[in-house]
């Protein structure tokens, strides 16, 4: 009998949704997975959790909201891109739905667009906005959307898209990048596309279209015949058997598996085809199925610099602002609103390098020693993580993997930090560890610092 | 060795004292003296230094004697007395007295008039254009640096051919199938224990872990690599004493750091250096000067410990800018941004002297000099003639070489 990867996976007594899978779906889902969110998912079932991923009505929530739009109103200056950075960032901190932040990310990255050309953080900050509304939604909304963004008729030369002198940039990074994927079109499909999209230009911080500008005459594109503009251009590629598969194979790449297999790419693109290409449905599948949560899923990616850093935050409960986080971001490789080049992200092992370690490292470094209580320091309450009658260092070891990892390390990795712990050239000892409460934090602190550095914690 | 024979004796009384010392230097350092004297293209390092924002090259090299200079500026023009005189034609910026002594030393190549076809005068689009080597409208993603590089044999154990001494990653860098390493970054990973701690040991094991498969396995891997390069590192600036003063600047921080890494013998190639502040659309004169006295103090100290190190035939300096400015001055006292402007390349082995044609004042593209030289000449007479990297396949397409450095 042919398995389905996709097929649902039922926790049952023998194989229950535990701390370790539901911290797996948190980090995926979402940055991080803090021991309440844990608890929380144990307690109300893999079916529940998933739907509260997209839940966005209860009260929380909408206090939330209303809190950031009103910071945002009054101390946010959207023109400046290092503001614009720090508020993202710090709602990607706070939210309690993850989710659509992530899924802003991903397509961020997908219909790459950066600062360091538009040279307009106003721009930007409309991009996000539309990126997060339509985050979970129909794809072809978001292509629809994207097409008529400011900042994207900037980024790929929309502008200088003129029924006198086409410019081909959008139209083939449309196909190339945001849809079919190269291989599935001609260079006379690049040109048509690009005359279908003539016109389509910005005033300001608003979709304009010129109609003087506009080619309307007949094009040839993908076999069809037609006076297209750039909304038909759209749908046709809707229908390209290529698209629902690269945008399957992208949710599976950012969401399951750095490498999936050819036959769960096939059920992953069946699946968004039957969606009719619904985000929602396709995601609320993946998070529910036996491919999600089977032993090649987990832990085998690795994490972005934002699922580093701030899920870190959310994990430890750390208090930082928007801005510093954000500069964390930059400094390890994802700067917020200036993806490398039109691919956006390679991701995965490309996120690892002497460089970016080094980054993590000292973001660790940070986060873990930083006693100063500045408004832009690291702050969190260690007591809450550890309580501070625990006085074993293995014992201290202990509950911090259990929050980290869910517990997932070898006894002989723990056996090392335990000692370290207790080690003279560091200022400790086993009996300054147990009887003294500044020794003991102290070492707690260096302890959180090794976990965040290690190999193991930039698997996601 | 007839050659090694042959360098050794024309190295003159730097290369001379340097060896002298050899016997009364720990065995490290004598081993390193015997390498100093071979010279061929492994051992040659190019040092680029970015001036980034645009320098305005026509107050930089100045052509003292065209009327059209003081007519298109009437307050940014320097004064003709205070000029640093090269030739009887152009002179360099009063604040550049060091570099006026080194071209009268033949150690400075000025290429007078360097760009590329269709300028573009966006900042983010330009550097694009000289960190990748490529005029298309979709650049890539590698640099020029990187993709030299990744054409050089380098065995697993061999430190990295090239660094950064910036902040972060600069674009020229960027290769294929290596990450070349941020400097500054490198002295946060080292270790807070010694190695040679018991602790050192533990945290050693638990930051490399034993061989593993997929994703931990490259992690593990990685991590191994970046503690290496950090002890790498900190040996190689171990081995560097010397008292030389650099300028008090981030431009003399950069170029210590050089000076160290290249005495270090790690078997570096390049090295990425950046000053920052030449967009100077406002009130040019002062800054314009602070930051020209910068770069020229600065190369002086970088010359002076290289030539004391017995290494100063082993780097050449490659000195650009993503464009120039404006020949008219505007309303701010100060130049918007242009296109053509000038290059330099320093250093023992460099033919000094001036290269190709001052641009001519008179007639402009768009307000702006129109280069006769195009920057992808001198990055293939760099690559062919110093680095020893196929400049055609580096470049995507064959370039002429100029006479710019001895062999």
């Amino acid at each position: 009998m042919k398995s389905a990867w996709l097929a649902p996976w039922s926790p049952t007594a023998s194989d229950p949704l535990d701390a370790r899978k539901a911290a797996h779906l948190l980090r995926r889902a979402g940055f991080g997975a803090s021991p309440i969110e844990v608890d929380r998912a144990l307690k109300d079932g893999l079916e529940a959790t998933v739907e509260r991923l997209f839940d966005e009505a209860d009260d929380e929530s909408k206090e939330f909201a209303r809190t950031f739009e009103s910071i945002a109103g009054t101390l946010v200056d959207f023109s400046d891109i290092g503001e614009l950075r720090g508020w993202w960032a710090y709602r990607m901190v706070k939210t309690r739905v993850p989710l659509r932040e992530k899924l802003a990310l991903m397509w961020h990255g997908h219909f790459a667009t950066s600062v360091d050309k538009v040279e307009n953080s106003e721009l930007m900050h409309r991009q996000i906005e539309t990126l997060r509304r339509l985050a979970w939604g129909n794809f072809r909304d978001l292509v629809r959307a994207i097409a008529r963004d400011p900042a994207m008729i900037v980024y790929l030369d929309g502008e200088s898209n003129t029924k006198a002198h086409p410019n081909e940039n959008f139209g083939r990074e449309l196909m190339e990048l945001f849809t079919c994927g190269i291989g599935h079109y001609s260079e006379d499909d690049v040109k048509s596309a690009a005359r279908a999209f003539t016109g389509w230009h910005r005033e300001g911080v608003e979709f304009v279209f010129k109609a003087d500008e506009h080619d309307d005459s007949r094009k040839r594109f993908l076999g069809k015949t037609g006076k297209f503009d750039g909304g038909d251009i759209i749908d046709i590629l809707m229908q390209h058997p290529e698209t629902p598969r690269r945008i399957a194979t992208k949710m599976l790449r950012f969401f399951a598996h750095p490498d999936p297999s050819p036959e769960v790419i096939e059920e992953a693109t069946a699946l968004f085809v039957r969606t009719r290409l619904d985000v929602k449905w396709f995601l609320r599948d993946l998070f529910q199925s036996q491919y999600f949560f089977s032993k090649d899923c987990y832990r085998s990616r690795i994490s972005s610099p934002a699922e580093y850093v701030i899920g870190t935050v959310r994990t430890l409960g750390v208090r930082w602002a928007g801005t510093q986080v954000a500069e964390q971001l930059s400094n390890s490789g994802q700067a917020l609103f200036a993806p490398p080049n039109v691919k956006g992200w390679d991701g995965e092992t490309r996120w690892i390098n002497s460089n970016s370690l080094a980054s993590r490292a000292s973001t660790a470094s940070q986060l873990a020693f930083f006693e100063d209580d500045g408004p832009w320091s690291a702050n969190y309450d260690l007591g809450a993580l550890v309580d501070s009658s625990i006085s074993e260092p293995s014992e201290v070891v202990d509950r911090l993997t259990q929050i980290l990892f869910q517990g997932d390390l070898s006894d002989s990795t723990r056996k090392d930090l335990a000692e370290l712990a207790v080690t003279p050239s560091s200022g400790s000892s086993p009996q300054g560890f147990r009887e003294d409460p500044t020794i003991r934090s102290g070492q707690t602190r260096r302890l959180i610092h090794l976990l965040l550095t290690m190999p193991e914690y930039q698997a996601c | 060795m007839p050659t090694t024979r042959r360098t050794f004796l024309t190295q003159g009384a730097a290369g001379l004292s340097f060896v002298s010392l050899g016997g009364s230097m720990p065995g490290l350092f004598a081993r390193v003296a015997e390498a100093s004297v071979d010279s061929d293209a492994n051992d040659h390092v190019l040092v680029v230094l970015e001036l980034a924002g645009g320098n305005d090259g026509l107050n930089t090299v100045v052509p003292f004697e065209d009327p059209l200079y003081y007519k298109n500026r009437k307050r940014l023009s320097l004064p003709k007395d205070e000029v640093q005189k090269l030739t009887n034609l152009v002179g360099l910026h009063p604040m550049m007295g060091p570099l006026a002594g080194l071209f009268k030393e033949g150690e400075l190549a000025i290429v007078q008039g360097v760009g590329y076809p269709k300028p573009d005068r966006s900042h983010f689009r330009s550097m694009e254009i000289w960190h990748t080597a490529s005029v298309e409208s979709l650049a890539p993603s590698t640099g020029w640096i990187g993709r030299c590089l990744d054409s050089v044999e380098t065995s697993g154990d061999q430190a990295p051919r090239a660094m950064a001494l910036t902040s972060s990653t600069p674009q020229a860098l960027v290769a294929e199938h290596q990450v070349f390493p941020v400097v500054a970054q490198l002295d946060t990973f080292n270790p807070e224990e010694d190695a040679r701690l018991e602790s050192g040991q533990i945290r050693r094991r638990l930051m490399t872990g034993p061989e593993a498969s997929g994703s931990l396995g490259f992690l593990r891997r990685q991590s191994n690599a970046v503690y290496k390069m950090a002890d790498q590192l900190k040996l190689a600036t171990e081995r560097y004493k010397t008292g030389m003063e650099y300028p008090e600047s981030a431009l003399g921080a950069q170029l210590k750091r050089a000076a160290q890494i290249i005495a270090g013998r790690m078997g570096i190639r390049v090295l990425f250096a950046s000053q920052d502040g030449y967009d100077t659309h406002a009130n040019q004169l002062e800054s314009h000067a602070r930051l020209l006295g910068e770069l020229a103090s600065g190369l002086a100290a970088f010359r002076k410990d290289l030539t004391a190190q017995g290494l100063a035939d082993q780097v050449v300096v490659m000195v650009f800018s993503e464009f120039g400015r404006r020949v008219d001055e505007n309303a701010s006292l100060g130049t918007d941004h242009g296109a053509a402007s000038n290059l330099f390349l320093l250093g023992r082995k460099v033919k000094g002297g001036l290269v190709g044609k001052y641009p001519s004042l008179g007639e402009l593209g768009e307000g702006d000099l129109i280069y006769n030289t195009d920057f992808r000449s001198v990055y293939a007479t760099l690559l062919d003639q110093w680095l020893g990297c196929p400049s055609e396949k580096t470049l995507g397409q064959k370039f002429p070489t100029l006479g710019l450095v001895q062999s």
